[in-house]
């Protein structure tokens, strides 16, 4: 049997965890209903691997067939690897009337053209999302299945989730996307994480967001429980109302597990005991990322809990800026009372000088 | 006051004669005591009443303005006596300015619920007022009639203000029953938030809300409508700035047609089990579903085109099916026409039925 299904297969088993091996098998209805029956689970994955591969090479599985298993493991389990968004920009006329059929047919031949091995498998799942996978081959060598790019789109939106590209194969990617789905550009939307599904809801506004409205729905009761009848908080009222503006700002229920966000930002220094860095002409360029296992999550209990400075652990926020006298950078953010904009205290110091300036403002809205 | 002894029975000793504003003080046993400035004549009797008790009480008349009286007294028993006296003087002086203070709390309370009655009165009248224009006003735009133009007072013309004002509020109020999209203001003025309400045969269904920014330029701020909605092509389009009412009904139009499609293809995925729905979309705007015929089994694939975003009808049905003859025969023409008139899951019944479809 060929190596790289083997490779490929054994790779496989070992990622898939072994309650799950079941309904994915079963999904794939490459077996027959015997040789199904005849798999035992509760073996070690190495003898299910091998059984796996006697199996395959009973029903004379290629590489394809392998590579439909793995797409619908990664189509149930989303949330792992790292994606990012991608905009498509100026739809042309009739971008909003692109079909299935018309988009697949669309994007095989135009990659097929810019990339002479490729393989691609296009699968339409139950929400509307289109799920391409991409092995890349070159004009010598076959598609490699063990690095294979994930792409997600949903038809008549304007953006497109992208896992493991490198970046020889992102601008031919991006011109197969471009031209099958009527567009005219593609843009870094910024926004990437672990978990596919947050940063879906949160592109595609699928999220609980809080409006005021004049006729506000009856809020659900919070049943408090009082553990000791005996024990009066004396920060209860003022608790109380940091998080009804935690709420009204971030809202009540669940929010996307973003894990990082970047913002790219020009923003002047503001000292007057520091001329060299006021009297700057071109304001500093400075790409801020923030970092943390659930962004939002963070700075919604920094603002319940009513902290003022987020705590770096909670959030890693780096600032790299662009400019060469700058070699000493420190931020600490705060989150005011609106809980929608952040201010952070810059402080720089300039080369030569050890003390760091007081504080530039720089000041970001969160959408 | 009485006296603080044990068990004796003498009671109030001190007071002061209305006309002469005199105080009285009584020392008995030997202990100092001052009382209260009570209206009363002083006492005739001249020894303690208590039984066995020898005692004589010495009352030390005193004029306040003279303060003569205040000698005789002090110097028989010194210190303590002068202080006494003293602390009458302070309280007295206390419990008539209390007394006072009173009277004046009273009288400026009255005062201000004079006002506050006052006040009522001017705003039922006002409201009144504001009834009876409100019903000419009404008649009026049922009417038709011309306006008058006459010379109005500053008062007339505030009150036609205030019953426009009501008839405007009203009429948003009705705007947000019949489930048209409600409007208000936010961060005092600078910003409004319109909630767009949709819905699907007499079911309320999502609502979507916009936040836009009224200065300096009309912008949407933030928005929970999904991305397939072209939100940015109807700002432009229908010229956000100037006109946001158009703009609003051609998105609340958007918007209802979008959830009535969605709500079309729960029901069809719901009531309609032997139909297979072979491909949708997130806008809803294309719909293909597997038909299959009785008896012969045969399958039938119709496309449903939804291409105007505006409306929960098709623009387009195309049938197609491996017996060829199949779409052109007179009942699916039918069929056709029907998908092409009432929504589909009522259509879907209606050919079930029939006995076209399974």
């Amino acid at each position: 049997m060929d190596n790289t299904v083997k490779r490929l297969l054994e790779r496989l088993v070992r990622r898939i965890p072994s309650r799950m091996l079941k309904t994915t098998l079963d999904k794939w209805s490459r077996l027959t209903a015997t040789q199904r029956q005849s798999i035992d689970y509760t073996e070690s994955k190495w003898a299910l691997t091998e059984k796996l591969l006697a199996i395959c090479e009973e029903n004379e599985l290629t590489v394809k067939h392998i590579a439909e298993l793995e797409m619908i493991h990664v189509i149930e389990n989303p949330n792992l690897g790292m994606w990012h968004a991608f905009q498509l920009m100026d739809p042309q006329g009739d971008a909003h009337s692109v079909e299935l059929t018309q988009f697949k047919e669309q994007f095989k031949s135009h990659l097929s053209e810019l990339i002479r091995h490729v393989s691609i498998k296009i699968k339409k799942h139950t929400d509307e999302a289109v799920w391409i996978r991409i092995a890349w081959g070159d004009t010598f060598s076959r598609p490699n299945h063990l690095k294979p790019t994930y792409v997600v789109h949903y038809l008549q939106t304007p953006y497109v989730f992208l896992s493991s590209l490198t970046s020889k194969q992102k601008p031919l990617l991006s011109q197969a996307l471009v031209l099958s789905t009527r567009y005219q550009a593609i843009k870094d939307a910024n926004l990437s994480g672990r978990k596919l599904t947050a940063i879906r809801d949160l592109l595609m506004k699928q999220y609980l967001q809080v409006f005021p409205t004049k006729f506000p729905s009856p809020l659900a009761e919070r049943n408090r429980v009082v553990s000791n009848l005996h024990i009066e908080k004396e920060q209860a009222g003022s608790a109380a109302n940091r998080h009804q503006m935690a709420c009204e700002a971030f809202g009540d229920g669940l929010l996307p597990q973003l894990q990082s966000a970047v913002y790219k930002l020009e923003t002047k220094f503001r000292d007057h005991t520091n001329k060299t860095m006021t009297e700057r002409d071109e304001p500093f360029r400075c790409v801020v990322k923030f970092a943390s296992t659930n962004l939002l999550e963070s700075l919604r209990h920094s603002a319940s809990s009513g902290t003022q400075k987020v705590l770096k652990t909670v959030i890693r926020i780096t600032i790299i800026v662009f400019c060469k006298e700058v070699s000493y950078v420190t931020i600490t953010w705060y989150v005011t009372k609106s809980c929608r904009i952040l201010t952070a205290s810059l402080q720089v110091s300039t080369r030569g000088h050890q003390s760091p300036g007081r504080n530039s403002h720089i000041v970001m809205l969160l959408h | 006051m009485v006296c603080e002894r044990k068990q004796c029975a003498s009671g109030d000793r001190t007071g002061t004669t209305a006309l002469s504003r005199v105080t009285f003080t009584g020392q008995h046993c030997g202990y100092p005591e001052v009382g209260g400035v009570v209206t009363q004549q002083p006492p005739k009797s001249k020894t303690c009443k208590r039984s066995g008790c020898l005692h004589r009480i010495k009352y030390v008349q005193k004029n306040k303005e003279k303060d003569s009286g205040n000698m005789e007294g002090a110097p028989a028993k010194g210190v303590l006596s002068h202080l006494s006296l003293l602390e009458v003087k302070a309280r007295s002086r206390k419990t008539q300015l209390q007394q006072h203070s009173r009277v004046m709390e009273l009288k400026a309370k009255v005062e201000a619920l004079k006002t506050q009655r006052e006040q009522l009165k001017a705003q039922i009248q006002t409201h009144q007022d504001l009834q009876k224009l409100r019903l000419a006003m009404d008649k009026q735009c049922a009417d038709e009639e011309e306006e008058n133009m006459e010379e109005e007072s500053e008062n007339s013309k505030l009150l036609r203000l205030m019953a426009r004002h009501t008839q405007l509020k009203d009429l948003l109020h009705a705007h947000h029953l019949i489930g048209g999209y409600d409007i208000i203001k936010t961060r005092k003025g600078k910003g409004a938030c319109v909630s767009i309400a949709t819905a699907y045969e007499d079911v309320f269904l999502d609502t979507f809300n916009l936040e836009i920014d009224l200065k300096p330029t009309v912008k949407i701020s933030r928005h929970n409508i999904p991305p397939f909605i072209p939100l940015n092509n109807l700002a432009e389009q229908n010229n956000m700035q100037t006109d946001l009412r158009v703009f609003l009904d051609t998105l609340s139009k958007h918007l209802n047609a979008f959830a009535g499609r969605k709500q079309q293809l729960k029901l069809v995925k719901e009531k309609h089990k032997s139909v297979e729905v072979m491909e949708s979309n997130v806008l809803c705007s294309l719909l293909v579903l597997l038909f299959t015929v009785p008896r012969e089994k045969t399958a039938v694939l119709c496309t449903l085109d939804y291409t105007d975003h505006t409306r929960c009808l098709p623009t387009r049905v195309h049938l197609e099916s491996e017996d060829k003859q199949l779409p052109d025969s007179p009942q699916w023409k039918k069929n056709c026409t029907l998908l092409m008139e009432t929504p589909v899951h009522k259509a879907l019944i209606t050919m079930k039925k029939m006995g076209s479809i399974a």
